[in-house]
């Protein structure tokens, strides 16, 4: 019953964000527009570079172009899946953190949970990249010829949530950091998530080991878009289960926790000291 | 002048205010893209395409483009000077706008320069990259280059102050379109689908790419040096212009 009602909650906290992103998009149609072209812009220009070398190329370290434009359309979902329900500084959470804005969600009656994770939806402004993502990813399918089984549509769903529990895992973890020096590490998932994306669109097939091996460990950016896409092609890299991506997420994920936890304690018996008490900021 | 250098020497302090130990991480971010790259273009290059450049030429242009990345693509602060509260600053001193932004820009690349260029450089041999140029010129057409890049800087500036509250949309459409049309990422060359030919002849393509191509020797070293000044006579005049119209409009807000 108590899980019902949750459930039901979640569910209304993502229709009023989706009613508000709706209001935005009605009130300051332009700058909404403007805003949507922008960033699959931006995205595209990504993924663009690395796609149309392989098309220059022939193909790039024994991928070929097909299953490039295949991994670039896994990106460009997963930038999707980012700004469709991360639009909030959910996921950049350590900006909400170092500008001393978690008393904002204390004072909800929700929990800090339930907020974090609907705050950030935005259907329709923010939904650009994943339908350019499920448009790119159906040419790629239909180029390669592959067999789309409803076995394949869930590891797609799967490797897609492992991936995004990894961008957040990693961005929780290293935004602790904002509870400790806020004005310091305000910035600090920005760098997490944004400082290695462009990375995370090279296709590591063809590089030696020691190039492949710490970015699918020290930096997953190899577990971004090249790892899933390999494994869904039938491929899975360096002889390595297709379950690697999910072992990872969940170590990062429980590591996050963790730390983000203390982190938590510390601030609550601390707090912020980004305020001044007539209410400027440092 | 001197006004001016002491005006790039307090951008380039302000920039390591907070110790060396912040810079680190953009620093360490760099490293960790360029080496990848390198080794992609070696996967690329190896495939034994013929696209009228070696795998030398390649990896140099690559590893040149980071290492002087900033000046390649120039970008004061004028793109959020309406939001960060730059603008205060910049009126509020007896110097030329321009000419303070301009010092300032520079002073802020001199950290970079000696944090991640000058190492990287020194290592480049590590990762089989030969750094020396094939033409003495690529110093002139950085120049016209750096020079373009702060009229083009300019224009979208002024843009953003056409636009009030659109200067962060302004500028992610910006960085996307030049990472393409300015051959830093990909040499304009060599783009397929007939792009390269359509391509050369737009200002973006005289920033970066015309600089690097020069440097390695893969293309002409006149016409490309021809292109660059014919867009530097034709956009500074008109960023001065429109800069002089736009001025009157500026709202600033935040701090």
């Amino acid at each position: 019953m108590e899980v019902k009602k949750k459930i039901k909650r979640v569910i209304g906290l993502f229709a009023i964000s989706a009613k508000m992103d709706l209001l935005w998009l009605l009130r300051d149609t332009r700058y909404a527009l403007a805003g949507i072209a922008g960033e699959a812009v931006s995205n595209l220009s990504v993924v663009s570079g690395v796609w149309l070398i392989a098309i220059r190329f022939g193909g790039i370290g024994g991928m070929s172009v097909d299953e490039v434009l295949f991994m670039m359309s896994y990106s460009t979902l997963v930038t999707g899946l980012f700004i469709l329900f991360g639009s909030g500084n959910n996921i950049h959470i350590s900006r909400i953190i170092g500008r001393g804005q978690l008393e904002h969600l204390f004072m909800q009656p929700n929990s800090l949970k339930m907020q974090l994770i609907t705050g950030g939806f935005v259907p329709f402004t923010g939904c650009s990249n994943f339908i350019i993502g499920c448009i790119l990813l159906i040419v790629s399918i239909t180029r390669l010829q592959l067999q789309v089984t409803l076995w394949w549509m869930v590891r797609l769903i799967a490797h897609l949530t492992a991936t995004m529990a990894i961008i957040i895992a990693r961005s929780y973890l290293v935004s602790t950091a904002a509870f400790y020096a806020p004005v310091e590490a305000e910035e600090i998932s920005t760098a997490a998530i944004e400082g290695t994306w462009q990375l995370s669109t090279f296709p590591l097939s063809g590089m030696p080991a020691f190039i492949q091996l710490p970015l699918l460990t020290i930096l997953p950016e190899g577990l971004m878009a090249w790892f899933p896409a390999l494994c869904l092609l039938g491929k899975p890299p360096l002889n390595l289960t297709e379950y690697y991506p999910f072992a990872y997420a969940l170590v990062l994920a429980l590591a996050a926790k963790y730390f983000f936890r203390k982190g938590m304690n510390w601030y609550v018996t601390k707090g912020s000291n980004r305020y001044v008490p007539y209410g400027f900021r440092r | 002048m001197i006004r001016y250098i002491k005006s790039a020497q307090m951008a380039c302090l302000e920039k390591t205010n907070g110790g060396v130990l912040y810079l680190m991480p953009d620093i360490f971010i760099k490293i960790c893209t360029l080496i990848p790259l390198i080794y992609m273009w070696k996967a690329v290059m190896s495939s034994g395409a013929d696209v009228g450049m070696t795998m030398d030429q390649m990896l140099t242009y690559t590893y040149a483009g980071a290492l002087l990345s900033d000046m390649m693509v120039v970008r004061t602060q004028a793109t959020g000077w309406l939001s960060e509260g730059v603008l205060m600053k910049l009126y509020g001193r007896p110097l030329s706008v321009i000419g303070q932004l301009i010092a300032q820009t520079a002073g802020r690349w001199l950290p970079n320069l000696a944090l991640f260029s000058l190492p990287m450089a020194l290592a480049s041999p590590l990762f089989g990259v030969k750094l020396r140029p094939a033409s003495p010129w690529f110093v002139a057409s950085l120049f016209l280059c750096i020079s373009l890049g702060f009229a083009i800087d300019i224009l979208f500036a002024c843009l953003s102050i056409k636009l009030r509250s659109m200067n962060w949309l302004i500028d992610r459409i910006r960085a996307a379109i030049i990472a393409i049309l300015s051959g830093t990422v990909i040499p304009v060359s060599l783009l397929p689908l007939g792009l390269a030919e359509i391509m050369k002849y737009q200002p973006f393509a005289s920033l970066g790419g015309a600089v690097l191509s020069i440097y390695t020797g893969a293309a002409e070293t006149a016409a490309i040096l021809k292109v660059q000044a014919v867009w530097n006579i034709v956009l500074w005049p008109a960023a001065l212009i429109v800069f002089k119209k736009s001025q009157e409009g500026m709202v600033s807000y935040g701090g």
